[in-house]
């Protein structure tokens, strides 16, 4: 007995004090921590590190402009309180071209208003001439002047139907001219992105988004959302409806989740909710699989090196696994024991809101603590029988590999857990020694209702399960890691699982 | 402490229907060394685990002084195995004493023990080394310490000496001396049958799972000798091809081997005429190697299965 504290003891400190461990147990759940978690701040909570420069063609007429600018200075603001985006109308008054066509539309326009106001004089005469039947000659002045005011009519019509197609072109130079220049203010990144408003933007709702990352969704929502509602705004208010009722139907909404627990209901946060019972998952795995990685590699460093022979001659095979069960084991307690310490210290520290993560109590922790245990010892024994029976490392770690996807498999549904803890395929999957702590430890502090029940069944399927993994794996470790260069026969396997 | 004697009777062990070993018998007395010799996969090792208890022998059984080999404790007991193992990043002195004290000694004596085996294999400046910083002979000297430190009553050693220089072949040979005078029992197993003839004063040697040859070797040599002679003088020795009552094995210029022809006939009469004729330098009575003698009977046994 006392050699088995010696093996244990032996095991405990050598790994103790190995580089790997400390990465194990600081390193990687902080990395895990830092990927899961980084892309949520990229996505959600960045601040804007400078003002961005929005370029507006706008030809609907409208000046959304301007409405544009006011909501977005209401809404996005960067860190030092300067605006996150500044509308930038694209001016073409200084291209050549439109110069060109605008001065020839002017032209056209001031040919209108002359031939108009000739055509309103004689108009304005032929009325005087009707209302004073005493000047002479009236009936000969309206006969003659009928002709010049035809005359004069066409002229004016024919001038107004040229004015039409010079303001056609102006419109279609002056997109044309914007979009020219408001594309090279966009290549040499002085704008990050503009937007073209066509004339009939109002009736029909299309607007183009030029950018020269037209991936960017949070910025496209963004736009997307405040401009619906100026357009939605701007449709009521032509049907004169009044201001104030408008802002009154257009206020936005906001979903707030809460949950119900059997000793009332918590504001729900989808990130602690779900991240929380993600990072435990991991967590567990990484404490199982840390041990009981030492445990699969020591049984192999072993039985490669031939230690096993001298250390077999000293202490009985029951000793030694015993041993190493007992301080590895003790090793993961100690990992997971830190974590929950680093835990507590960051809640009694505050930078865990542990009053609004439900979870985070004494009684999950010890739940923890149990499903580390049950998973270490499971998965520790199967490990000892893999490490004893394979003929050389690469075999080993490759089921190795296989043993950590089955039990990492349950993150994989974790959506599914976190829409269904309780789903009766869920707890099937729950019930597979395999899976149990993992599955386990995502239902507890996802489930609403309190899952005692489950709880108490799995601890039993683990225990029955340990058991006979554990009585296999002594049988195997004494026969099979005095074995060496060959693979032992499935008949041999089974010979050494029933003899003693 | 009286005299130790280490018994196995009647041992068998099959592996998957295959025997490994069949019917060993052989005593150990304490004082004498004593040699396993035996061809690859004769059944060495596996004498040797179940003497050390690593495997418990299907019929038979193993006794010291006895006392059955299963009731005793594990600390009695030290093993160095054929294969060489040791754990690679541990650090010398930290690995030894944890051998140590799994052999029940307390951690401040496996510490100063452990120490005291390195300064006398001069390497104690390596005692806070790592395994994998030594070399191979080191690493054996370090395993040869795991296996005397707890001072054990048995003491089994699966081909102590290769990889060793002569230098430290000579230091493990004194250790090996000290510990024979002792009155302690010192199993050596190896092929390098110099070696056995060297420091063995009693062999046992298995061949297909069977002993073939059993008993102290001064005895075994003189069952196998072949009354065979070696004469040298100065002058020329041809005159002896005509001498009726002797064969002749090899005949040199000055030097001829010889057996005579009947068994009992004295050599003092048959020198007196060799003198006659030339002066006797040397005269040898030729004994026969061990390894002649382990050739000789492994061929008899196959002769014999056939």
């Amino acid at each position: 007995m006392k050699n088995l504290f010696r093996i244990a003891r032996w095991e405990f400190i050598t790994r103790f004090r190995s580089r790997s461990f400390l990465f194990n147990t600081f390193i990687s759940p902080l990395l895990f921590t830092a990927v899961i978690t980084l892309p949520i701040l990229f996505f959600s909570y960045t601040p804007e590190v400078s003002t961005k420069l929005v370029g507006v063609i706008d030809l609907s007429g409208k000046d959304l402009a301007k409405d544009l600018q006011k909501r977005l200075n209401r809404k996005y603001r960067l860190e030092n309180s300067s605006r996150e985006y500044v509308i930038l109308k694209v001016s073409v008054n200084n291209s050549q071209p439109y110069k060109e066509v605008l001065a020839e539309y002017r032209d056209a326009v001031h040919y209108r208003d002359s031939v108009t106001m000739v055509y309103n004089r004689i108009k304005e005469q032929r009325t005087e001439y009707y209302k004073n039947t005493h000047i002479p000659n009236r009936e000969y002045f309206l006969k003659t002047s009928y002709e010049t005011l035809q005359t004069s009519r066409e002229e004016k019509e024919l001038a107004e139907i040229e004015l039409e197609g010079y303001k056609t072109a102006l419109d279609s130079m002056y997109k044309f001219e914007a979009q020219k220049t408001a594309d090279s203010l966009l290549a040499s990144d002085v704008l990050n992105t503009y937007l073209l408003f066509p004339d009939d933007f109002t009736s029909r709702g299309i607007l183009e988004y030029h950018s020269k990352n037209p991936g960017d969704l949070r910025e496209t929502e963004r736009f997307e959302k405040i401009l619906q509602s100026i357009i939605i705004e701007k449709r009521i208010l032509e049907d004169n409806v009044g201001r104030p009722k408008v802002k009154k139907w257009l206020s936005p909404i906001k979903i707030q989740k809460y949950q119900l627990f059997p000793d009332g209901q918590t504001e729900w946060n989808f990130y602690a909710q779900f991240y929380g019972p993600l990072i435990g998952v991991f967590l567990l795995f990484m404490a199982v699989f840390t041990s009981g990685g030492y445990l699969f590699s020591s049984v192999l460093l072993e039985k490669s090196n031939r230690v096993i022979e001298v250390l077999l001659s000293y202490a009985s095979s029951r000793q030694l696994m015993g041993g190493k069960i007992l301080g590895l084991g003790f090793l993961g307690l100690v990992q997971v024991l830190t974590w929950l310490t680093v835990a507590a210290l960051l809640a009694v520290s505050n930078i865990i809101p542990v009053s609004k993560i439900n979870y985070m109590n004494f009684t999950n922790a010890l739940y923890f603590l149990i499903y580390f245990s049950l998973g270490y010892l499971f998965y520790g024994a199967i490990f000892i029988t893999i490490g004893s029976i394979s003929s050389n490392e690469y075999d080993a770690q490759q089921i190795n590999q296989m043993l950590r996807t089955i039990a990492i498999f349950p993150v994989l549904l974790s959506l599914v857990v976190l829409a269904e803890p309780n789903a009766d395929w869920i707890r099937v999957l729950s019930w597979i020694p395999f899976l149990t702590p993992s599955f386990m430890i995502m239902r507890i502090p996802l489930s609403g209702i309190p899952i005692t029940g489950d709880i108490y069944l799995t601890i039993i399927i683990m225990l029955v399960s340990i058991v006979l993994v554990i009585l296999i794996a002594g049988r195997m470790f004494r026969a099979a890691t005095l074995m060496q260069g060959k693979r032992p026969a499935f008949s041999e396997i089974m010979h050494w699982i029933r003899v003693k | 402490m009286g005299k130790n004697v280490l018994s196995v009777k009647g041992v068998y062990k099959n592996f998957f229907g295959k025997p490994a070993v069949e019917n060993l018998s052989f005593n150990v007395q304490g004082g004498e060394t004593f040699g396993l010799l035996g061809p690859n996969g004769a059944g060495k090792t596996t004498a040797m685990r179940m003497i050390m208890n690593i495997i418990v022998p299907d019929e038979g059984e193993i006794l010291l002084n006895d006392e059955p080999r299963k009731s005793l404790k594990t600390n009695r007991f030290g093993y160095l195995p054929e294969e060489r193992g040791l754990y690679p990043g541990a650090i010398v002195l930290e690995m030894l004493t944890y051998f140590g004290t799994l052999n029940n000694l307390s951690r401040r004596k496996a510490e100063v023990e452990a120490i005291r085996y390195l300064d006398r294999l001069g390497m104690v400046e390596y005692t806070d080394s790592r395994i994998n910083q030594l070399s191979k002979g080191m690493q054996q000297k370090i395993q040869f310490i795991a296996a005397f430190l707890h001072d054990p009553d048995v003491l089994i050693l699966d081909e102590p000496f290769t990889g060793l220089d002569p230098i430290n072949q000579i230091v493990l040979r004194e250790m090996l001396q000290e510990y024979k005078q002792k009155k302690r029992i010192l199993i050596i197993s190896t092929h390098q049958m110099e070696q056995a003839e060297n420091i063995c004063d009693h062999i046992c040697l298995i061949n297909q799972s069977r002993v073939i040859l059993n008993g102290r070797l001064s005895a075994i040599k003189k069952k196998n000798r072949e009354n065979a002679y070696v004469v040298e003088s100065d002058s020329s020795l041809e005159f002896m091809n005509s001498f009726p009552e002797i064969n002749i094995l090899e005949a040199g210029n000055t030097s001829y081997k010889f057996t005579l022809k009947d068994d009992k006939m004295a050599v003092s009469g048959l020198l007196k005429k060799i003198e006659s004729q030339a002066d006797i330098k040397k005269l040898e009575v030729v004994e026969p190697s061990l390894h002649d003698i382990f050739i000789k009977k492994i061929q008899e046994q196959s002769k014999d299965k056939e």
